[in-house]
């Protein structure tokens, strides 16, 4: 899996919070247009996987690199030109008059020309559908749409990596769609995603890989659908399959489907063989 | 300290303060502040004695500027009493707990949540305030560099911070109102501290020296 071109890489990486590791020995990559679900129980290590590649944590051993760049020794706002990030809370980070205002805020801050600014805020909001709220107050829209706007921010970066951090927790099925159209089309643009996600479902739909951590340690990373469908896989790391995933591995469907679309046209498909429809 | 009643805890606090002023300085002030250092250095260094000597520092510094060096010490060594007991308490004693005291000794549970809820904000704020610089850096924001970069940085970390305060006490009255949480509603304490014969004497003795203190000083004025 080590691509030569990888994006984002992690060789070796050990971080320790005081005398508590949090994580250890750590490799991975992932080349541009991966989508990669980061999964285990909670205090695993996945937020702080995440918090390294953004340059708010540093490793205390080994390296993670963006591209050509090493993060040690770069500041958070300058990886900000290559990575995009979204954290748990991220409606706290909200605070301009219009939501427009708020996505421009970080192309802005990395100093680019104004049409240029114009033409990311645009797309940022046309992906995630909310033009037609972006000359509203971010606190007049509900907690969901503020999530949407934090990630309509990262992505008015137009970053070579989105790292998300439960992007999908308070959105209802209609906004988890739309979040995973806009991240699939960044994927087929050539970014990486990275997606830290107790929502296996919603991984299942849009992410192909996965990096499960247990106590800090990188104990799967294989292809998502491989681990969706193997409940002996996923029991000792705490996860539970997805209903499609169980349905599939359950009726041994051919070629084990875990999308939801996928399992129920192969079961169409296999029905219809057995001459049932 | 620590398992000390919450109202032993802060009658300590009042009388070193009401000490520190009453007495002659610069004698008294420094009995005071040695004291109030030493339960700060006792509750932890660098957990308590040093952040209560760094909120200190910038008073010190200002008295200088506006005072004589005499007047600066007498006043200095007030203020570091006040501010060192200060963080000593609310380093030592745990909001919640002080509310069960106040339910436990009648006090209405309205004003004993305002008492605490102040008490506990520092630590919420502080860290809410840290996501905001954390996520506004991944945004490209700079916190570092000159005094007009500075400043339009803390727009961005100040605004979000008191809009999602303002936003949050909207929520959490509502969660409060729809727990029972109503002016003049008697609370049962589950786990009220123990206030043993001991505590309270103490705290009536701490009450008596500050009167003995204040009496002592007006007729030495006299």
């Amino acid at each position: 899996m080590a691509a030569v071109s990888a994006e984002l890489r992690f060789g070796q990486v050990s971080f320790s919070y005081g005398t508590v590791p949090a994580l250890r020995d750590v490799s991975f990559a992932l080349a541009p247009g991966e989508r990669a679900a980061l999964l285990g129980r909670n205090g695993a290590g996945k937020s702080t996987l995440l918090r390294l590649v953004t340059g708010l944590l540093h490793p205390a051993a080994g390296k993670v690199s963006v591209g050509d760049w090493d993060t040690r020794g770069r500041a958070p706002e300058s990886l900000a030109r290559r990575v995009g990030s979204v954290f748990q809370h991220a409606d706290q980070q909200l605070f301009a008059r219009s939501l427009r205002d708020d996505v421009a805020f970080g192309p802005r801050a990395l100093g680019l020309a104004a049409a240029e600014v114009a033409r990311r805020v645009d797309g940022a909001l046309a992906a995630l559908e909310l033009s037609a709220h972006a000359a509203e107050h971010p606190y007049d829209l509900p907690p969901a749409f503020r999530k949407l706007a934090a990630l309509a921010g990262a992505f008015a970066l137009e970053p070579a990596v989105l790292v998300l951090d439960e992007p999908t927790a308070g959105l209802d099925r209609p906004l988890r769609a739309r979040v995973a159209r806009a991240l699939s089309e960044r994927a087929a643009a050539g970014v990486v995603v990275l997606v830290a996600t107790h929502d296996l479902a919603f991984a299942a739909e849009v992410l192909e890989r996965g990096l499960v951590l247990d106590r800090g340690r990188l104990a799967w990373d294989a292809p998502l659908a491989a681990l969706l469908t193997s409940s002996e896989r996923l029991t000792p790391l705490g996860l539970a399959p997805p209903v499609g995933a169980a349905l599939s591995a359950a009726l041994d469907l051919p070629g084990r489907p875990v999308r939801e679309r996928d399992v129920a046209h192969t079961l169409a498909r296999v029905a219809a063989a057995r001459g049932r429809v | 300290m620590s398992r000390r009643h919450p109202f032993t805890l802060l009658a300590l606090v009042a009388a070193l303060t009401a000490l520190a002023w009453i007495l002659p300085a610069p004698a008294g002030g420094l009995g005071t502040a040695a004291a109030a250092l030493a339960l700060a250095a006792a509750a932890g260094p660098r957990r308590v004695l040093v952040p209560a000597l760094v909120t200190a520092a910038p008073f010190w510094l200002f008295l200088l500027l506006l005072h004589d060096v005499p007047s600066t010490i007498a006043i200095g060594l007030r203020l570091t009493t006040m501010i060192a007991s200060v963080v000593w308490v609310g380093a030592l004693l745990p909001p919640g707990r002080l509310v069960e005291a106040m339910v436990a000794a009648g006090w209405g549970v309205t004003a004993a949540y305002l008492f605490a809820a102040a008490l506990s904000a520092v630590p919420l704020l502080k860290a809410r305030a840290q996501r905001i610089v954390d996520a506004q850096r991944c945004r490209g924001l700079s916190p570092r560099g000159g005094l007009g970069r500075r400043l339009r940085a803390l727009r961005a970390l100040a605004l979000p911070l008191v809009l999602s305060v303002l936003h949050e006490v909207d929520e959490r009255a509502l969660a409060l109102e729809t727990r029972g949480f109503v002016p003049g509603a008697r609370r049962t304490p589950l786990a009220p501290p123990r206030d043993g014969t001991g505590e309270r004497a103490a705290r009536w003795l701490l009450l008596v020296a500050c009167g003995a203190a204040l009496a002592w000083r007006i007729a030495w004025r006299g």
